[in-house]
């Protein structure tokens, strides 16, 4: 069973994440991919999730660990804070073939998609590149919510 | 009287702004809380928003979130280290923000707090059966 959620989210253990998409698909484990998570902010994560086991890991210990995840028993949510960690995770060796994008909050220089997603012109060149590499990007935050294919809401993410 | 205990109410959407305006008509004019929305806003971005909310609490102060876990709850940890007595209180309701606004001025952060949790506990009840 394992991956049962792959989901870009610039707030990681949110809500959205527990209580919406937790309730409906119940996982064991979030592994929330951070390479710059300092000691208390992993012990933060870590008690996020009532229930649930929370691993913060590196990008070189996602891909490593990816495989052997998508064969334990137990639904996994896997957690990325943007496109370029999704990227990395994926050139690292992790054979990841959808991403949810859930939430890519509005920063200076980005430019609406909807009300969850903004993007820049290097998020829309990182998400032509997870396209060449095989993964497709889906628009969710939550599970009641139609999904829809990025390209789509964004075709600069599809073509240039 | 007392230090007052300073307050900010972090919630999903309006929820913060509602719960204020709904404790304005049981407990009357409220003044010196203030409330913020995730709305929009990236994790940095709400962590930002709280620090800088919390970052004159020189003798401390409450986060009050709607449920822990949320991104309110989460950010407002963050937020609160290195802020001293800066306590992040999650599952806010109505009568626990009504309490809080009548011992506001009683008592210290944490143990205003720690009675805020039990007043959180014992708000939710079942009322069972039927009335003759």
């Amino acid at each position: 069973m394992s991956w049962v959620l792959e989901r870009v989210d610039d707030r990681l253990v949110h809500g959205q994440v527990v209580l919406a998409w937790g309730a409906r698909l119940h996982p064991r484990r979030i592994w929330v991919v951070d390479d710059a998570a300092s000691p208390w902010e992993r012990d933060l994560l870590k008690g996020a999730a009532p229930g649930i086991e929370v691993k913060v890991v590196t990008v070189d210990e996602a891909a490593a660990g990816y495989a052997a995840e998508r064969d334990a028993k137990g639904g996994a949510f896997l957690l990325l804070r943007d496109l370029q960690t999704a990227l990395r995770v994926v050139e690292a060796g992790a054979t990841i073939r959808a991403l949810n994008l859930g939430g890519l909050h509005y920063a200076p220089g980005k430019t609406k998609v909807n009300e969850y997603i903004y993007l820049d012109a290097a998020d829309r060149a990182l998400a032509r590149r997870l396209r060449e590499r095989g993964v497709s990007l889906e628009v969710q935050d939550v599970p009641s919510s139609r999904p829809q294919p990025l390209a789509a809401l964004d075709p600069e993410t599809a073509t240039p | 009287m007392k230090h007052r205990v300073p307050a900010l109410v972090v919630m999903h959407a309006d929820l913060a702004t509602a719960l204020l305006r709904a404790a304005a008509r049981v407990y009357g004019v409220v003044e010196g809380v203030e409330v913020l929305s995730n709305e929009g806003l990236s994790r940095e971005g709400l962590e930002r928003e709280i620090a800088r909310k919390v970052e004159g609490w020189t003798d401390g102060g409450l986060v009050l979130t709607d449920f822990w876990g949320g991104s309110c709850h989460v950010c407002g940890v963050a937020a609160a280290r290195g802020h001293g007595d800066v306590i992040v209180v999650t599952g806010l309701n109505l009568p626990t923000l009504i309490d809080y606004l009548h011992n506001r001025d009683e008592l210290p952060p944490r143990a205003l707090a720690e009675r805020l949790l039990q007043k959180g506990k014992d708000s939710i009840r079942l009322h069972d059966g039927q009335l003759a």
